[in-house]
Parts: structure tokens; sequence; C-alpha cells
């Protein structure tokens, strides 16, 4: 599988740390935006995003994509979407396993499917169209659920795997997502990350939810919890150098205790390397 | 169930919000393995759907907020979400038909002073992020020979909006933004007086100014393509006020200043103008 070189440790841009970003140029290896927070014919977003993509690598991961959604492929949207890509050259662009709306209406959430050989046969045919179209091969992410559908016939890895190997696609593994829809579902969030195709991970996103103890909801308003932190451990053993960052997107922190969790995923992995170093010799 | 329906089903629900309603979509759900209550769980889609959207119009409506209260500024959301459901995959454009929402529904179009601070205010957020140009400065105008001066035109930055509002609606915005708000911003009073204002984008940030009636009919005027000597001749029989050619010819030089112009040309006779400005 040919994936694209690893970016190292990257962070989610978000206009609260533009000032900082530029002033202070942090130890981050590449910043993620938000596809849609750019899609515009000007101004101060686009401004800040060109500044920084002179000086970084830049991944672009959308959230209205709704690859899943039986509403025909939005072109307007993906005209768009690629003409930002032209502009900034992402190192990938990636959106998510989940629908938006139907009948034209977009309810802005990543809503969830049931797991059925319908929903399979249609995600794979639109991923391919979309790939087709952006002529760039789509990276897909796992998204955070808090219902599951008796329809489903398949579990959500068996899903994931079997949609990435037949539209041919990359992933992008939210370990945190993983973690919050396994507490919301009742499986083994070590099984899934085991089950998917590592070999076509480019991606991982780390990220903070809210506990509210019958369920967990994805929310990037606190620092990554220890279980997360666990789980990322073995999916850095299971999927190699792939390229991971911080999502965080409410309850600003200083950007210093965002660098602390970028720091907590060197040390992890340089431990995981040591021992790989150790137990070869 | 088909994919297709069950999304009907699902969407249908989130929009409507919990209730009786949710039963069918309620037996396609499995059992939470931790209790959790199967209403719960699709709440938190039904919840997070209206939070998102309202989080949305209090971004870019902070003026009105101010003005109609929490409590009015969260009904007319709630009318607005429910009535007007977002059909633009960018969450950007979900609050622009705002304005037009309260000028077309009963409830809202009879205040005057809620229906101005909205107009304002999407015109501030339009200004933020509408193409890139490049502003002129006064030496541009160094170019023309001074028989061509009279034949002068100008383009304006694609930024630039301009409003006639109710009076008192720049103030009541500026005292809500403010980092010293006091506790409640004055609504202005509805009634027989307007203000005029410009919006537009300068260094990056919306910034906006109030206009005094003889600069709006005259930036009207220009913006429309009007000549700038056409504009002293009929700014001559404007009911706003007679503009001197040293007045427009200080507000011409306001406008290089401010960054609205754009382009400068030599206005051929059979050129059209164009544009109007929006209203309250």
């Amino acid at each position: 599988m040919e994936k694209p070189p690893p970016l190292g440790y990257g962070l989610g841009l978000r206009p609260i740390y533009y000032e900082e970003i530029l002033s202070s140029r942090p130890p981050i290896d590449w910043f993620e935006i938000i596809s849609e927070n750019y899609m515009l014919a000007g101004g101060r977003p686009l401004a800040m995003l060109d500044r920084i993509r002179a000086d970084y690598p830049v991944v672009m991961h959308g959230v209205s994509m709704s690859l899943a959604s039986t509403d025909p492929l939005n072109f307007d949207y993906l005209r768009q979407l690629k003409a930002l890509a032209e502009r900034i050259q992402p190192a990938w662009v990636s959106d998510h396993v989940a629908w938006t709306g139907v009948h034209g209406v977009t309810l802005h959430d990543l809503l969830p499917i049931p797991y059925t050989r319908e929903s399979l046969a249609h995600i794979v045919e639109r991923i391919q169209r979309v790939q087709d179209f952006l002529k760039r091969r789509l990276v897909v992410e796992n998204a955070s659920t808090y219902v599951s559908f008796v329809d489903s016939e398949m579990s959500e890895h068996e899903f994931v795997r079997e949609m990435a190997e037949r539209a041919d696609c990359l992933l992008l593994l939210d370990v945190n997502n993983v973690f919050v829809s396994s507490f919301n579902h009742g499986f083994d969030p070590v099984a899934f990350i085991d089950g998917v195709p590592a070999d076509r991970v480019v991606q991982f996103h780390m990220a903070g939810h809210t506990n509210n103890e019958t369920h967990r909801v994805d929310t990037h308003d606190q620092p990554v919890c220890d279980e997360v932190w666990a789980l990322y451990e073995h999916a850095r053993r299971r999927c190699g150098d792939v390229s991971a960052m911080i999502e965080r997107d409410d309850n600003y922190p200083p950007l210093a205790e965002l660098l602390d969790e970028l720091q907590n995923m060197r040390d992890i992995d340089a431990r995981i390397s040591k021992e790989r170093a150790l137990s070869a010799a | 169930m088909k994919l297709a329906d069950f999304q009907s089903l699902f969407q249908q629900r989130v929009l409507a919000g919990s209730g009786e309603a949710d039963k069918p979509l309620l037996k396609k759900l499995r059992p939470s393995p931790r209790g959790a209550a199967p209403e719960t769980l699709l709440d938190v889609y039904q919840t997070g759907y209206r939070i998102r959207l309202a989080d949305f119009v209090s971004q870019d409506h902070p003026g009105l907020r101010a003005i109609l209260g929490d409590e009015a500024f969260d009904a007319l959301v709630d009318d607005y979400i429910d009535q007007c459901p977002s059909r633009d995959p960018n969450a950007r454009w979900f609050t622009t038909g705002l304005p037009d929402f309260m000028r077309e529904n009963a409830r809202w179009r009879d205040d005057a002073a809620a229906v101005s601070m909205a107009l304002f205010e999407r015109a501030m957020v339009d200004a933020f992020d509408t193409a890139d140009e490049t502003p002129l400065t006064v030496q541009a105008l160094a170019g023309f020979a001074p028989d061509d001066w009279a034949r002068l035109a100008f383009e304006f930055d694609p930024s630039l909006t301009l409003l006639e509002l109710v009076a008192g609606t720049i103030e009541a915005y500026g005292a809500a933004i403010s980092e010293e708000t006091p506790a409640n911003v004055d609504k202005p009073a509805a009634g027989e007086h307007i203000e005029y204002a410009a919006v537009w984008r300068v260094d990056d940030e919306s910034a906006y100014r109030q206009l005094e009636p003889d600069e709006y009919v005259a930036l009207s005027e220009a913006r429309a393509g009007h000549a700038f000597g056409d504009i002293c001749q009929m700014a001559a029989f404007q009911q706003a006020g007679e503009i001197a050619p040293e007045r427009l010819a200080q507000s011409l030089s306001s406008w290089f200043e401010d960054g609205m112009i754009i382009g400068v040309r030599v206005r051929e006779d059979d050129d059209q103008a164009s544009n109007t400005p929006s209203s309250a």
C-alpha cells in the first residue's frame, strides 16, 4: 500500500492560536484545517492559512462531504473543496464515515448509519466517485456514535475495513472516537484497532471527550484521558509511523497545554521505538 | 429498512426534537450496554443539533442578542431553526438568511430595530470573508489629467455594504461588542429617525463607519458607477443637503484612506452605472 510519508506530530489549526503560531513558531510539525472554514472567497482565514502553509505541511479535514448520505453527492461543495486543495496543496484530504443530512437539508453533524451491506456498497461507490473527482485518494475517518442499530449486519471495524479495501481509500483512525463508540456500544476498542487494515492508516486523531457516566460524547473540549492514551499506544504499536495530532474545538487552553499533549505522544513513541530496538538487538 | 428511509426518519426526528413520535426510530436502536435510555442517546443528536445552530447565530449576532435580551433572542433563534433548516454544507452560511426571515415573519417583521441590527450584523459577517482586493491610495489620482477628473468613476471593495438603519443601531452594536459591555444595551427606538452606515473590510477585519446623509448619497452614487462630476451635479439637488465639491472631495479622500476604493477609471459617456444600496 502506497501511503504519503508521515508528517510527525500535528495540531488542529484554530483561529484562537493563529497569532501565537505565527509569532512563536512552536514545535508543531504540521497542521490540520477544517476544510469548510477556509472554503471562502477571501479574508483573514485564508490569509492566515496561506502564511502558515508557507512554513508547515497542512492536511485538509472536512465535515460536510456526507459520504454515507443517500442524497446525491454535492458537486458544488466538491468543486470548492478541490479549489482549496489546489490552493494549499495538502498532504491529503479527509472526511468521515457519516452522513450530514438528506433532502437538501444539512444538520451540521456527523450522523450514524446502520452497518449493513447496503450502506457499505453505497459509501464505497461514493468514495470512489469522490476520489475520481478530486483525483486523489481520500482519507476516511471513523466517527463517534451514540446510537447503534438492530439492522446492522456487521461490526463497525468490519465495515471500515471492507469499505477501505473495496474503495481503495486510506484511513484516519480517530483513537478517541474508537474509545467513545466502544464505551457507548460495548465493543472492545483494541479489537477495533486490530481489525482495521493498518497499512491504510495514515493519520491518528487524539482528543478529549465528555463522560456522562452512561455514555460519552465526543466534545473535543478536554485533555486526552488516560484510557485514550493507552489506546493510542496500542494503535501506535500496531500501525507504526503514522502522522498523529491533537484536536481541540472548545474550552481552549493555552497553546502550551496542547504542546504538552504532543510531547506525550512523542514520549510514548520514543518508548516504543526504544523497546523495539532493544528486542531487535 | 432501506438506508434512504432510515435517513429520512432519523433526520425527521432530529429536526423535530424529542417526543412521542420518536418511537419508530427508538425501536431501531440497540439497547445501551451501560443502561442509558435510548431516548437519552437519541437526544444527543437532537439537542446537539439545536445547540450547534443556535451557537452559529449567537456568534454572528451579538448585537441582536443584546437588544432583544436572551429570552426573545432565543425565541427568535428557535423560530429560525424550525422554519429555515440549513441547506448549505458550509455552516458559515446558516445565519445569512436571518434578516430576511425576520422581515418576512409576522412575529418579527414589525420589530424594525431588531431587523436593522440583523442587517448590520450580516453585513459585518459578509465583509469578513468576501474576495480579496487591493485598495488604492489617493495617489492613484495622480495619474489622471485634471481635465479627466469630472469623468472619474470608482470601483469599490466587494466587501462594502451601504445600509440605511434605524437610528441607534450602530451605537447599540458598539456597546454590545465592547469589552466593557453594560448589563443591558438599550434597544434603539424605531421611528422616523434613520442613520446610515458603511460596512467593509480593512486589514483583514470587518469595519464600519456611520455616514452623514450627504456622504451616504455620494457614496451610493459613486458605488453605482457615477462619475465624480455627475455626483457633484446630482448632489446639488439632493434633499439630504447640498454637497459642495469641496465636501465631496473630502469624502473621496476618506474613501481612499479607509481602503474602500480598488479601482479608478475615466468613465466614457456610454458606460452604465449600476448597484443600489441596501436598507433596513
